[in-house]
């Protein structure tokens, strides 16, 4: 191959990917850039400092890691990170995909079943969820507990976290189950059948053989979700709106409330820009120390 | 070939001019909520008629927060509609500090309309510093609403009550002897501006410290009467006389407003005027057969012995600063303050127009449950806005959401409203 022709090669290559550089450029990196200057001032939504924002260096990023309900909301996330995403979602996701590998009666309506909240809008789930979530005799899951002699609980102020874990687990299952049944079907059959002639129990099978090689699916998996779970807004906030008392306030409520109910743009972006740093910092954690390939 | 060009040009520039000059004649109005864009929709024939221009209605979000949260954001990015309204004065002064509306002082004040205006009504709209920045629609009298019918029917006295501890009183023994929930006022951050001001703002003007905003334009949060208000919720929660797991859901006004109240399974509640129309009467999804009758409203009692209704401007017009045309919106605004308009608000949406003169039109005399409520006009008292009253809204709604969940006392509450309003706005802005 000549210098020339791959000259040319390397000029058309990069012409081609021109096209998403530039709606990367004007939609992610722009706005991006455009957060980290509004976190270095006090721009507000209303007041005198929407009319005439100030530079104020750093003083957002001081406010912030002495401010305990960034902390407090911090925290919030990554339970929910973590039961709903990373425990709740993978393994049921898992279990999802090696049942459905089975041939069994109802297997076409499993598989609907799991994917159907996939295919409801979250603003839709979450007016669901709240209707059966509701307190007193209102809540249809309360009339359910009722059957077997259980008080009416106030599901959504006694166990917030506790209610979005669960309604999230439900809503991301289906993406789950789909990333892992990709990972498991490009498991060689001939693998299974060597171990089953060596012996191997299905204990055995699962964790020298389907484990090791679903690892690439399975980081791939936990680098999306993860991300995409810190992120998450619409789903928590049509239910609970941040509460009670902030204790479903996930960092995207907090965000949200902190620039549009409060007006502080400037903090908003603030913390938005902490936001993604620790995201990058988890997205950089997946790819580079545990070698995924992306 | 130049003639050619010179053609295309002058086509172009025509077709320009004739485009902006288009967009000129048409005023852009937001307005939400399905009675209130009724209402609106009913009168633009005859501002287009008033006026010869061309009004379009731009529907905007339902819920008071969401709608100001949208206007806000296009309003910070420049854009936006030419004309909106705002659900409380405390938004137009926040609004205004920001350069976001239009000044409309000469305007209003050489208006034929203006000195039929209740005095309330120009004092509301009127900045401290004699700026006006939003064209008076409807005022709203607010004060408790009871269940006549229910009470009457279970022999518990209708009797106005003197002071705070009378009405709690009232309501820890109308609670006993009925098993229903006997007094309810808006609490909790789902609530929005409704924890404040369809409640606080009630408690607080009857209190030892009946105003937040001090001479020097600073919030005094700290005052007794912010605790004693506080201490009634208090009470409230302890008593268990409020339906607390409604309050806490994601449309907190849906259950004890338009289910329990008109089941008789909740007695008294704070409202306005449009709980005759709008929540329980004629417009209403779930009426009270003969709503006057089946239901009295009390003054708000003070904390010693006295009594008031709460009077406040709702949802007020204002300019767009970044409107193309201002003199065109402004001839639009000055349109909207028509007795047509106020009127059909009126018979939509349960408000009280803010014009005098509505008492001798004879559609407004059709709408029997309000004419009566009008002589409560000039006798209300209100709250003193300032600019970041906003913050002090939200500070009482999350105060309120702690008291509601037995998280904090009354003192614990008053600190978590100090504590947010000071992170807000800064330390500075705050007694």
């Amino acid at each position: 191959m000549s210098a020339k022709f791959e000259r040319a090669e390397i000029w058309r290559n990069r012409f081609l990917i021109l096209p998403s550089m530039l709606l990367l450029a004007t939609f992610v990196i722009y706005p991006a850039c455009f957060a980290v200057y509004t976190s270095l001032t006090n721009e507000s939504l209303t007041g005198p400092a929407a009319l005439n924002p100030r530079f104020v260096g750093l003083d957002n990023y001081t406010k912030l890691f002495t401010d305990g309900n960034f902390w407090r909301s911090l925290a919030i996330t990554f339970w929910f990170v973590l039961f709903s995403a990373i425990i709740g979602q993978l393994v049921l996701g898992l279990a999802s995909a090696m049942l459905l590998r089975r041939r069994f009666a109802l297997r076409p309506l499993v598989n609907a079943v799991i994917l159907m909240p996939n295919a409801v809008p979250e603003v839709v789930a979450a007016m669901m969820w709240a209707s059966m979530l509701a307190s007193g005799e209102y809540g249809t899951l309360n009339n359910i507990v009722a059957w077997f002699g259980v008080e009416p609980q106030r599901w959504l102020t006694s166990f917030p976290l506790t209610m979005i874990i669960v309604v999230n687990i439900w809503r991301g299952i289906g993406f789950a189950m789909i990333l892992m049944t990709s990972g498991l079907s490009s498991i060689s059959e001939e693998l299974y059948e060597a171990a089953r002639m060596d012996g191997a129990n299905p204990r055995q099978v699962f964790r020298r053989i389907t484990l090791p090689l679903l690892v690439p699916t399975l980081f791939l998996y936990l680098l999306v979700s993860t991300v995409s779970t810190i992120a998450i807004f619409g789903l928590v906030f049509a239910l609970t709106r941040g509460g009670p008392a902030g204790a479903t306030e996930l960092i995207g409520i907090y965000i949200y409330n902190q620039s549009f109910n409060a007006y502080q743009l400037g903090y908003g972006s603030a913390v938005a820009v902490v936001v993604l740093t620790f995201s990058l910092f988890i997205g950089m954690l997946y790819v580079r120390a545990l070698k995924v390939d992306v | 070939m130049k003639l050619k060009y010179g053609l295309w040009a002058g086509c172009i520039l025509t077709a320009g001019l004739a485009a902006q000059a288009a967009m000129a004649e048409t005023v852009r109005i937001a307005e939400h909520r399905q009675a209130r864009i009724d209402a609106l929709n009913a009168v633009i024939p005859g501002i287009e008629e008033a006026t010869g221009i061309d009004i379009e209605l731009v529907e905007y979000p339902g819920p008071d927060r969401e709608y100001v949260s949208k206007l806000l954001t296009e309003l910070a990015a420049g854009t936006g509609p030419d004309i909106f309204s705002l659900p409380a004065m405390s938004q137009v002064i926040d609004f205004s500090t920001a350069g976001y509306l239009v000044d409309v002082t000469d305007e209003v004040k050489n208006w034929d309309g203006y000195d039929q205006l209740y005095d309330v009504a120009k004092e509301l709209v009127t900045s401290d510093d004699g700026s006006i920045f939003a064209m008076p629609k409807l005022l709203s009298v607010q004060q408790l609403y009871f269940r006549r019918d229910v009470l009457e029917d279970a022999g518990i006295s209708t009797e106005q009550p003197k002071n705070w501890d009378e009405l709690i009183q009232w309501a820890i023994d109308a609670k006993a002897k009925t098993g229903q929930y006997s007094l309810m006022l808006p609490m909790g951050i789902t609530w929005g501006g409704g924890a404040f001001n369809e409640g606080f703002g009630h408690l607080l003007t009857g209190s030892s410290t009946p105003q937040i905003v001090m001479d020097d334009g600073k919030l005094n949060l700290t005052s007794d009467g912010v605790l004693e208000v506080f201490g009634f919720y208090e009470q409230l929660v302890k008593n268990d006389l409020l339906p607390i797991d409604p309050l806490l859901g994601p449309e907190p006004w849906v259950i004890p407003k338009y289910e329990m109240f008109p089941a008789g399974e909740l007695l008294v509640t704070t409202c306005g005027s449009w709980c005759y129309i709008y929540d329980w009467g004629p417009n209403s999804s779930n009426p009270i057969p003969d709503v006057t009758e089946a239901v009295g409203t009390w003054a708000v009692p003070n904390r010693e012995d006295g009594e008031h209704v709460i009077v406040s401007l709702g949802h007020p017009w204002s300019i767009n600063a970044a409107t193309f045309d201002v003199d065109a919106a402004k001839k639009v605004l000055m349109a909207m303050g028509s007795v047509d308009l106020m009127v059909s608000y009126a018979e939509h949406e349960g408000g009280l127009p803010a014009r005098r003169d509505v008492l001798d039109d004879p559609e407004f005399l059709k709408l029997t449950p309000l004419v009566p409520l009008m002589d409560d006009i000039e006798k209300g008292v209100w709250l003193k806005n300032a600019p970041g009253f906003t913050a002090v809204s939200e500070g009482v709604a999350r105060a309120t959401e702690g008291l509601l969940l037995g998280n904090v006392d009354a003192a614990g509450a008053q600190q978590i409203l100090v504590d947010y309003v000071t992170d807000t706005l800064g330390a500075d802005q705050v007694q």
